[in-house]
């Protein structure tokens, strides 16, 4: 798969996702059907592409689209 | 006046240990008075109000903190924590207060020179209070808001030449003892085989594709100092294999009281005269010692290297020479299964540069953790759940007893197809020609 | 307080971006007579409480100082670490894994100076500011966590417990009087981002209570497939909650006999707190250790089940770990770590000696490993 089309599917089985913005890295592998190598390839430039983010417990690290969630709108308004 | 009474915490003043309250305030009269006329980039009064904050979670027994788990530097998914305080309008002090974890150089040793580089960055940007050190071993910068992260990240990096450490999913911050810098019991160089790995996967300590958390430590002999046994993915003892160096004539120094025994770890108390035969050779777990008229004698082979007589007698009685260490995988501390040991993969492995046997070792664990890992699930639970031969399998190592304790005691074993001459097809007819339906 | 800029550019994050340069090489921070010798020690020997030589092949020596620290640190004190570095020290210092600092000189004749020093360097209310000690057969620095300084799921302080149970161990820091070393470590919660689960004493912060829910805020504060699926033992499913003015929200309910109490929940999930003033306390364990010396390693085992918070000063939790302490050091054979003592005499005659009592709570019942601590044998004292 080549990353244009890595990201479109990203993106669009993200955004679907009802009342669940937050992944588990496993997820987007399962989702891109790729190698946990692979995958951390292109997850790592739609970071860098800022289309997505890291979200982390502390203990755990979740990614999620940029700006979604509940959250995100907690953190930056206050 | 202080800007928030603090009865409880004033309490923690007395008494003889170094007190972290005298040490706070003293943080907020330095900041209140700025003698280095220094432009603080967070509030000025942050200290006042960690200590109030602190004694309002004294009062109600209850903390005070939020979690945040936006916050990080850009591209990285770890070495921040963001923290938020539950009361803003009474300490706007610390309303935002994220935590930094600085990758720690090896053996914790410091110039004072860059000490004061880190603490010249944290007054201006952070709170000013740190944690000398973690307990994963990174130095932790603990307070400061939102918008310093970058900045701070930025200084660090272009200024002193130094990385964040992890946090989450990732290659936790690897941590070693003082290893041969400082220690004649250490096996190998714990320094170098620390840094050399935490460069190699920079990748993994900073992005997180792990299942989890993933720990690595490297303690130099089996005293295990730094406790990797027990808290590491994958621990790394130093270890050797040929025969304990004997000094006789320090033996007889020691029988003879000129040598205090333990290197003077006992000088506390009135013990009596060292007896070797009590102190060292009955206590052998092997029994491999014993005296021979003035000659101390070792069955090396039977050794299994605890330490005990090393630790008793140092300037008698040395690690081999044929050195290297041995890898224990799975360790961790509790949740979910309860805490777990780590257990013994590869015996004995040399230790030298550039490492590309250990590193194969490693790759090939993460490759299957990372395949077969659940959400959360450390690499211990996934050895519990697949099992050690599966973990021997996607390793190649060949099965050792030295692997463990004792060889199971179930004869419940799960025979593949494979090992079982003529495979598992059977003609159901050719049976039944020799025995009725 | 005008913003300065590092010179990071917010809207082009990745111009000049540096990233993946790791620690500083620990070469770069050896003393010289470390740079010299490593590899080469010969010997050490503890000369007094915190003091010891260590003797190199080339005929060196190096001496050090170790002093306490309480982990949380300010760069006020880091800064005046660094002045004693820099005038005994020449600009070396080093800190070990269980917070002390190291000081390290390369003669005999620095040693007196440096140390009386040291000792004489006080915070204005009294205590010690760089206590000489932590050395040999005696109680070195507590490992400890963040607790309410600094968490969002402590079941109690850090810090504190720590600085008031240091004060009690006090003398046996400073000296070497007990049959081994004793460790005492802190976590003040079951996640332990601090391990203490190998300590010879372990001070841990436990819930008893399970999350309140704050079911108005929880579907808009949370996601409630990741409160779900935060929890370990799958106690937490959705639930349609009416709330007393009859509206029906979306929130979760907590299968409470289930809860174990780790606040996982909560990280993930804001509106489900569980900490409670009455509900948190310690959890006392004894018995861990992590060195392969004489016996393997082994965990901690618990030997109070709950004791209340009591700030600023814990003297429940206090007395109990001093009182284990003495009975260990009265007891104990030389060499013998407390976990060895323990199974020598058996837990039944700890319990006794220590004059602790046995509760249900103590017997395992956590999944299978618990099988394997109850007795299967007619061995055991009256």
């Amino acid at each position: 798969m080549d990353y244009e089309e890595a990201k479109e599917k990203i993106i669009s089985t993200l955004s679907k996702k009802k009342g669940k913005t937050k992944f588990y890295f496993n997820d987007l592998a399962k989702i891109l059907e790729a190698k946990p190598r692979d995958a951390k390839k292109i997850v790592n430039r739609l970071v860098q592409e800022e289309v997505l983010e890291f979200w982390s417990s502390g203990s755990t690290s979740m990614y999620g689209l940029k700006g979604a969630g509940k959250q995100a709108a907690a953190e930056e308004g206050d | 006046m202080p800007k928030h009474e603090t009865p409880m915490l004033d309490q923690l003043e007395s008494g003889p240990w170094p007190s972290f309250v005298s040490d706070i305030k003293q943080e907020a009269e330095s900041r209140a008075k700025n003698e280095r006329n220094i432009e603080y980039q967070i509030p000025q009064d942050v200290c006042e109000d960690i200590l109030g904050v602190l004694e309002l979670s004294y009062k109600h027994k209850r903390t005070h903190w939020k979690h945040g788990g936006i916050v990080g530097v850009f591209g990285y998914g770890g070495g921040v924590i963001g923290r938020y305080c539950d009361q803003p309008e009474m300490f706007p002090g610390v309303a935002h207060f994220h935590t930094l974890r600085v990758n720690q150089p090896g053996g914790k040793f410091y110039t004072t020179e860059y000490l004061r580089q880190l603490c010249d960055l944290w007054e201006f940007r952070g709170s000013g209070i740190t944690n000398m050190h973690g307990s994963t071993g990174d130095i932790v910068f603990l307070g400061t808001t939102t918008p310093q992260l970058e900045e701070i990240f930025y200084e660090m990096t272009h200024k002193l030449n130094q990385d964040l450490g992890g946090s989450g999913s990732n290659l936790r911050t690897p941590s070693d003892c003082v290893g041969e810098a400082r220690c004649e019991f250490a096996c190998y160089d714990t320094q170098a085989l620390c840094y050399d790995l935490t460069m190699t996967y920079q990748d993994e300590l900073h992005r997180p594709a792990f299942p989890y958390k993933f720990k690595f430590k490297f303690d130099g002999c089996p005293n295990c100092c730094v406790a990797s046994i027990a808290r590491a993915d994958m621990s790394f003892i130093g270890t050797w294999r040929d025969d304990i160096r004997i000094d006789q004539e320090a033996v007889q120094a020691y029988i003879g009281g000129e040598l205090a025994p333990n290197a003077g770890a006992h000088k506390g108390r009135d013990w009596g005269k060292f007896d070797i035969q009590k102190e060292v050779i009955d206590l052998c777990p092997t029994q491999c010692m014993w005296m021979e008229g003035k000659e101390l004698k070792i069955d090396n082979k039977e050794c299994n290297r605890c330490m005990h007589c090393i630790n008793v007698m140092p300037r008698a009685l040395r690690i081999g020479n044929d050195r290297g260490l041995s890898i224990l995988v799975g360790a961790k501390a509790p949740i979910l299964d309860g805490a777990q040991m780590g257990s013994m993969l590869v015996p004995f492995i040399k230790a030298e540069a550039p490492y590309d046997e250990i590193k194969e070792i490693i790759e090939k664990i993460w490759d299957w953790w990372m395949e077969e890992g659940k959400n959360r699930e450390r690499l211990g639970e996934l050895m519990k759940r697949q099992g050690f031969q599966k973990l021997l399998e996607v390793t190649e190592l060949k099965p050792d007893p030295r692997m463990v304790q004792e060889p199971r005691s179930n004869p419940y074993i799960f025979w593949k197809e494979e090992e079982v001459e003529g495979g598992w097809d059977r003609d159901i007819n050719e049976f039944r020609k020799y025995h009725q339906r | 307080m005008a913003f300065i800029s590092s010179g990071y550019n917010p809207d082009k994050p990745l111009e000049d971006r540096i990233t993946d340069i790791g620690p500083r090489k620990y070469d770069e921070f050896y003393p010289p007579v470390i740079a010299k010798n490593k590899g080469k020690w010969l010997y050490h020997e503890i000369l007094e409480p915190g003091v010891y030589v260590h003797v190199s092949e080339t005929g060196d020596e190096v001496y050090t100082v170790r002093v306490g620290g309480a982990r949380l640190m300010s760069v006020t004190h880091i800064r005046e670490i660094c002045d004693i570095a820099d005038q005994y020290c020449d600009g070396y210092v080093r800190f070990t894994t269980r917070n002390n600092i190291e000081f390290m000189v390369d003669k005999k004749e620095k040693v007196k100076p440096l140390v009386d020093d040291l000792m004489s360097r006080k915070f204005p209310a009294g205590s010690y500011k760089f206590p000489v000690g932590g050395t040999g057969a005696g109680i070195t620095n507590i490992v400890h966590t963040q607790g309410w300084i600094h968490c969002h799921t402590p079941a109690t302080d850090a810090s504190g417990p720590v600085k008031a149970t240091m004060d009690v161990l006090f003398d046996d820091f400073r000296d070497m009087r007990l049959p081994a070393h004793l460790r005492v470590s802190l976590a003040c919660c079951l996640n332990m981002c601090g391990a203490v689960h190998c300590s010879d004493i372990a001070i841990l912060g436990y819930h008893r209570k399970p999350p309140m829910l704050d079911h108005e805020y929880l579907d808009k504060m949370c996601e409630i497939p990741l409160a779900i699926a935060a929890c370990p033992t799958a106690a937490i499913k959705p639930a349609k909650v009416e709330l007393p003015d009859g509206k029906k929200v979306n929130s979760v309910a907590v299968n409470n006999d289930r809860c174990m109490f780790c606040g996982n929940c909560y990280t993930m999930c804001p509106s489900m707190p569980l900490a409670d003033d009455v509900g948190d306390g310690i959890v006392i364990m004894a018995g861990g250790k992590v060195s392969n010396r004489l016996s393997a390693p082994k965990f901690s085992k618990v030997v109070v089940a709950f004791i209340p918070n009591e700030p600023p000063r814990w003297p429940q939790t206090t007395a109990t770990i001093k009182k284990i302490v003495e009975v260990y050091a009265k007891d104990a054979k030389k060499y013998e770590r407390l976990g060895e003592w323990a199974e020598r005499i058996g837990w039944e005659r700890f319990f006794e000696k220590c004059e602790l009592e046995f509760t249900h709570h103590l017997i395992d019942d956590f999944r299978d490993p618990a099988y394997f601590t109850w007795r299967q044998t007619t061995q055991f004292k009256f």
